[in-house]
């Protein structure tokens, strides 16, 4: 499925050159679920955001290549990158208010990934219900053209309300009157094909209740359930691969359990390859089936999950075990490698 | 639970009104509601709850920064060493209070939130010195902190910013030392920290309460670092304590659904483990005032309370919470293990 060879990605500080890459191999194969574990600043991002090439613009990838199904995309164009970020591989961020746009819908901003990426799914479906394809046909004209004649009415009828000839008035109101008549009349027309897609998308993630979430702003959904949305989006585009940068870390236990069971049911019925990026050994044991990590820019090991967490071979793996605590009393074995930082 | 109670809460209650557009309360959010806890001198206790279960209310209530709603904080005679008029801390004066402040030492989560950015570290570490007067000799007292937590003098004149998070996190802890607390409060302390540094910090923590003989109330939603730290727990659900136990006995013998719920969501090592799934979210803790819907809580089963379905309006929300509350009190299950179950 992706195939990263070799990768190297430097950022340019006015204090010198940061290596965050450093040589990264990586192979991930159709249908898998694969784990990249590593602290802060080992590059674990970075190896995403170099997939997608979503780095800030002081970072370079300077060697290496990253092969998605076979097609080299190291330097693909920049029409070709926007296919492939959600129409190809779908990615979830750390956290879900600050990745969703605070003033649209979550109907909106779904809508948006499958206008994008289903454009023909759409009309299809159009064709076959005979409903319009984006907008119901409520608003023909756009709120605000409404908003205008409604505001130029009323102060036609205030004008002759205050120089004594209401009567000339009533033309005006009879115009107020037939706008709100027809939004009265049209409560009934049917949704668009766009809508009852984003409705599919929603309920695919297991979220309830998913008209009346389609309609809502990100901030009235709680944590579990703005996440639920940013996964639907991510698979909105029916991408075969789902990047997901540290999905669970700012959510509670108990909803961390059910976001991951939801990327663990969503993988095995869609036959989907997950990069699943993470600090949190237990995640990735309960998750994954083949694990890496990372240090400083460099993959240190990459087993199985059994073998990871039984037989570790790397020095760091083995320190990063020893450093969760376990059950018992006994003190902590600091790894003695201090804060990552590697200018 | 043991005669050496440093700090007993009896029956605590917060709750905060909702208010309509007119003023008047349509509801309350009963953020603490009950809650009974005796927590013992020199050792550890743990509070465990999801966002929004009332931990950070009581952690305000106990140092009086919102004042709760009914019940009583009682101070044991270690921490008020008959300065004070009384042994309630409701009826603290104003100065006695801030004495009892001196006494309580507070690690937040975020320690680049709680560090001013602007300041030096030997003036962060310094100022509740000087805000309580004891400015003999500031420059060794600094001096001594910065060596307890793992620093050194060298440190005293940089900015936070120049500190990595498990450095900053030592200078927070260093601060709330700096007034010699007997009890330090510490508030999900190494959550945003890597496991490595979270190593590092938890033992630091444990070499401090040996030294001093600290008394720690640890609040964390990590159940490996709570199973680490603490010698007794408590679980917090919709503001009601649902189980309370020493760990080892809590570990092993979880009662309560939630707490089931709780042990089971924890990632671990065993991978095909069989899940406890609690489906939608936590309800929210607003109890309308309007008490229509309450005959509905006793006519359900224990597997409907547990399962919130859908999340339909504010009826099922009521239903699960006064299920919690009015339904089952607080049973013994053990020596000093108790749970809310039938």
């Amino acid at each position: 499925m992706l195939e990263i060879k070799d990768l190297k990605t430097n950022f340019n500080t006015y204090d010198g050159v940061v290596k965050a890459l450093d040589g990264v191999n990586l192979s991930i194969k159709d249908g898998e679920i694969f784990g990249l574990v590593g602290e802060t600043g080992s590059g674990k991002s970075v190896t995403a955001y170099s997939v997608l090439k979503l780095l800030p613009k002081t970072a370079e990838i300077v060697a290496g290549k990253i092969i998605l199904n076979g097609e080299d995309i190291t330097d693909a164009t920049e029409d070709r990158l926007r296919q492939i970020r959600g129409g190809e591989i779908g990615i979830i961020f750390q956290d879900p208010l600050s990745a969703l746009n605070p003033v649209m819908t979550v109907n909106e901003q779904v809508g948006e990934i499958l206008v994008l990426h289903q454009d023909a799914e759409i009309n299809k479906l159009a064709y076959e219900k005979e409903i319009p394809v984006y907008k119901s046909e409520k608003w023909k004209s756009s709120p605000g053209v409404e908003f205008t004649i409604m505001a130029i009415c009323i102060s036609f009828i205030s004008l002759f309300t205050m120089i004594g000839q209401f009567t000339f008035g009533l033309p005006f109101l009879f115009v107020i009157g037939i706008m709100f008549l027809r939004d009265y009349l049209q409560k009934e027309v049917p949704e668009s094909a766009l809508d009852l897609m984003v409705i599919e998308a929603l309920s695919r993630v297991k979220l309830p209740n998913p008209k009346q979430i389609a309609s809502s702003y990100p901030h009235e959904l709680s944590g579990g359930m703005q996440q639920r949305v940013m996964i639907a989006m991510a698979l909105a585009g029916k991408a075969k691969m789902l990047i997901a940068d540290e999905p669970t870390t700012a959510l509670d236990v108990t909803i961390q359990a059910q976001i991951l069971q939801l990327i663990k049911d969503i993988q095995k019925e869609e036959n989907m390859s997950v990069l699943l990026i993470t600090h949190d050994l237990g995640v990735v044991a309960e998750t994954c089936e083949k694990v890496a990590v990372m240090y400083k820019g460099k993959i240190v090991e990459e087993a199985s999950v059994d073998q990871i967490f039984t037989n570790p071979q790397h020095e760091y793996t083995k320190a990063l075990l020893n450093a969760i605590p376990k059950g018992g009393k006994e003190r902590l074995k600091v790894p003695e490698i201090g804060e990552a930082g590697a200018i | 639970m043991s005669n050496k109670a440093v700090i007993s809460i009896k029956d605590l209650k917060k709750h905060f009104p909702v208010k309509n557009v007119w003023g008047t309360d349509i509801a309350l959010v009963k953020a603490l509601d009950g809650v009974d806890l005796k927590i013992e001198s020199g050792k550890t206790f743990g509070i465990v709850g999801e966002s929004g279960c009332g931990k950070t209310t009581l952690m305000r209530t106990l140092l009086r920064l919102v004042e709760p709603t009914s019940g009583s904080v009682v101070l044991s005679e270690e921490l008020t060493r008959g300065q004070f008029s009384c042994n309630n801390l409701e009826d603290l004066t104003s100065d006695e209070l801030r004495r009892f402040r001196r006494q309580i030492g507070v690690v937040f989560q975020d320690p680049m939130g709680a560090l001013n950015p602007r300041m030096l570290i030997k003036d962060i570490v310094s100022e509740p010195l000087v805000i309580h007067g004891k400015t003999d000799n500031t420059r060794e007292r600094v001096i001594e902190l910065l060596k307890n937590v793992g620093l050194g003098e060298e440190h005293r004149y940089r900015y936070p910013h120049e500190f990595s998070g498990g450095q900053r996190q030592r200078i927070v802890i260093a601060r709330a030392l700096a007034l010699e607390p007997k009890i330090l409060v510490l508030d999900e302390p190494t959550s945003a920290l890597d496991v490595s540094v979270q190593a590092q910090i938890l033992n630091l923590l444990n070499d401090l309460q040996r030294k001093y003989d600290l008394t720690y109330i640890f609040i964390s939603h990590d159940l490996s670092v709570i199973e680490y730290m603490c010698d007794r727990l408590a679980v917090m659900y919709l503001g009601k304590v649902v189980e309370e136990a020493d760990t080892e006995e809590l570990f092993s013998n979880p009662q309560h659904p939630y707490t089931k719920a709780l042990l089971s969501a924890t990632p671990n090592f065993e991978k095909d483990k069989e899940k406890i799934m609690i489906l939608g979210d936590v309800p929210s803790p607003i109890t309308y005032l309007d008490e229509s819907e309450v005959k509905l809580a006793t006519e359900m089963t224990d597997q409907e309370r547990l399962e919130i379905k859908a999340i339909e309006g504010k009826g099922i929300d009521y239903i699960v919470r006064s299920s919690l509350n009015e339904v089952f009190p607080l049973k013994k299950i053990a020596n000093e293990h108790y749970a809310r179950v039938k």
